[in-house]
């Protein structure tokens, strides 16, 4: 059986798992809400995972890798999706990765070794979170969000960063009747204003990942517009972390296995 | 992590310190001029060393509402709020700690500016509750070179001070007094530059945590003789682990800096994330605002206006990032974190591009925290156990 290796992302709103062989092609990804009521869900993926592939090593990563211990390996998220941006965009670059709670802004090298990186502060604001609190309260479905974004020319923003503000800021929309489709394109505006306003070599070409990119592809265009480097989005941007995690154990799996070798050369 | 012998001796001391208070009182800020008022047989009481009580006993955002409720922002200064808070409370943690009915009351409140204006406006506070004299000191800000004119003013205040201390008490200043208790404070804050300097050996034999604890008597008893003695104990405790070749961690791979303010409701918090992670924090900017080298008994009162006024806080930019890179390169450091205090603007150093420019020349990586002295709603762990974990990754690769 051909080996392979698990990155396993338990993000703030999604677990991501990703499983590649040892050409690092990915043979299974999988995506599932994190807390969700059905708490097996996790279980019943990695049953499968188990079951279909022969994993050697596991790393995890996100915000809920603290607690896990079923694993060999554990990396921050910003390692991670270094790492597997760095697959495809093997040169110096910035990675932004738009999580559920978090904003990361990542200058890495080549091969993923993080160089410099920022996040946002304490504060929802510019995340995924934000928008699916705010396009609630706008009563907008968020899966058909970036088409109706897409579709308005306005460019009125939401001036607040602060979510619950923000709701606020959208219930004096919907009394005014502003439209859904400038409601939507006013939430992707205030992320954008929130992600430009962090810190970047404006030198480097910028790979665009996390979950947001994915479910709402109208925000990297929308940045596109507003920063001036080369900015690039890989297939799956949602996988990212996940597929860098699942590099890192296969490292991890060379890492064990040489020093196995070494302990037996050793004793031999 | 490896605890220090010295720490129950640090726990009496502190506690004699506590159930020392006879009148008169004075009150000062931490890096405020404790050496004339002691000259002046004022037992001293240091409102910081209580914000930071009530920091480490994580009870400060049961306090810090009351202050908002008396008209304070809650986005100033945290010891403030939560200090004036727990009066307002009529609440302390001296009382468990220290079994003390109350914080000591003021016969004369007297603070420096040299750290910030809130001192003013928090020692402010306690002058009218108290109804209580109080006299500040004023030196020029964010000074790069000092010069002998901006001395000649600290000096002028500081003459100032002493009249007002006259007043109060009603005794004439005693100038071999003052140069008494100027050698104490002296020599202890000789010992406890000496201190912090061990962490240069490797491994170090202390942390930076260990210095918040420890730091405890240079604030609040500099100037006598037990914080003499306790240091010269600490020291030699230190002194025998660096013989002895041991580390304040078991496996001290990673040298960090740390600048700004203590987390202080997450000082074993951090101290074990950052050890967990072989990395050992070893000296700061915070600790080393003791330090006062410049203590001259030939020339007592420009010595202290000098001492008082060259603080890093104090300083410009230029000079801040001077002093960084030199402690960079003598504790031969791996890493640096700089703590964002959302309350404290003034010991928050990484807000006009210190930590770039840092990273620039001196090629060691810099991170930016973000947090609060006290106030642990300005602070997300989970979040900042990913920036730290990814530091030091970042410094391992």
């Amino acid at each position: 059986m051909t080996d392979h290796f698990l990155g396993i992302d338990l993000g703030s709103s999604f677990t991501k798992l990703c499983v590649i062989d040892s050409d690092d092609k990915v043979r299974f990804k999988t995506v599932f809400p994190t807390l969700s009521r059905n708490r097996h869900k996790l279980q019943e993926n990695l049953d499968f995972v188990y079951e279909k592939f022969a994993i050697q090593s596991r790393c995890v990563t996100g915000y809920g890798r603290i607690t896990y211990a079923d694993c060999d390996v554990k990396k921050t998220e910003l390692i991670c999706s270094a790492v597997g941006a760095s697959k495809d965009f093997p040169y110096r670059k910035t990675v932004i990765d738009i999580g559920g709670e978090d904003v990361k802004i990542i200058a890495c090298d080549g091969s993923g070794k993080v160089e410099h990186f920022h996040m946002n502060d304490k504060c929802a604001a510019g995340t995924g979170a934000f928008i699916m609190e705010v396009a609630e309260k706008a009563e907008l479905g968020d899966e058909d969000m970036s088409q109706l974004a897409k579709s308005s020319d306005s460019a009125k923003e939401l001036n607040s960063f602060c979510t619950v503000f923000a709701k606020t800021e959208i219930l004096q929309w919907k009394f005014a009747g502003v439209p859904p489709e400038d409601m939507a394109k006013g939430i992707y505006l205030s992320i954008v204003n929130r992600i430009v306003k962090m810190s970047y070599d404006r030198n480097l070409p910028v790979i665009l990942c996390g979950g947001v990119i994915d479910f709402h592809p109208y925000i990297s265009e929308l940045l596109k517009e507003r920063l001036p480097m080369e900015m690039h989005v890989p297939e799956d941007p949602q996988y990212i972390s996940a597929y860098g995690a699942a590099l890192i154990a296969m490292r991890e799996a060379d890492r064990l296995k040489s020093s196995a070798h070494l302990v037996s050369s050793v004793e031999g | 992590m490896n605890p220090l012998k010295s720490t129950e001796s640090l726990k009496e001391l502190m506690c004699s310190y506590y159930q020392s208070f006879k009148t008169p009182v004075a009150w000062c800020t931490s890096a405020g001029p404790a050496e004339l008022l002691r000259a002046f047989g004022f037992t001293v009481y240091f409102p910081e060393n209580h914000g930071a009580l009530i920091g480490v006993t994580r009870t400060a955002n049961h306090f810090i509402p009351l202050a908002i409720n008396a008209g304070y922002s809650g986005e100033i200064c945290s010891y403030l709020t939560c200090d004036i808070g727990a009066y307002l409370a009529k609440s302390s943690p001296l009382t468990k700690a220290y079994g003390l009915s109350s914080v000591p009351q003021p016969d004369l409140i007297v603070y420096n500016t040299n750290q910030c204006r809130e001192v003013a406006d928090w020692f402010g506070f306690y002058a009218r509750e108290f109804d209580c004299p109080i006299h500040g000191i004023y030196p020029p800000r964010h000074l790069e070179n000092i010069s002998s004119a901006e001395i000649d003013l600290v000096v002028h205040q500081l003459k100032d001070l002493i009249s007002v201390c006259e007043e109060t008490t009603g005794e004439k200043f005693d100038q071999d007094r003052f140069i008494e208790v100027l050698r104490l404070s002296s020599e202890a804050t000789n010992l406890w530059q000496q201190v912090l300097q061990t962490a240069k050996s490797h491994p170090s034999p202390m942390t930076f945590f260990d210095g918040t604890i420890h730091m405890g008597p240079i604030v609040v008893l500099r100037g006598t003789q037990e914080c003499v003695n306790y240091y010269g104990t600490l020291l030699d405790e230190l002194n025998e682990r660096i013989k002895n070749g041991e580390g304040a961690l078991a496996n001290e791979k990673y040298r960090i800096f740390w600048d700004g303010m203590p987390v202080w409701g997450r000082l074993r918090a951090l101290s074990d994330l950052f050890a967990k992670n072989n990395a050992a924090v070893i000296t700061s900017t915070y600790c080393n605002s003791w330090v006062f080298d410049s203590f001259d008994l030939n020339a007592p009162l420009q010595s202290l206006a000098l001492a008082y006024t060259q603080i890093f806080i104090n300083r410009g930019e230029e000079t801040k990032l001077m002093m960084l890179k030199k402690w960079v390169e003598d504790y031969e450091i791996d890493g640096i974190v700089f703590h964002d205090a959302k309350t404290c603007f003034n010991n928050s150093n990484n807000r006009f591009g210190l930590p770039d420019r840092l990273r620039k020349e001196t090629g060691i990586p810099t991170l930016v925290i973000e947090g609060d002295l006290n106030d642990l709603r300005f602070y997300s762990d989970g979040q900042n156990q990913t920036k730290i974990e990814t530091f030091i990754e970042q410094i391992a690769a």
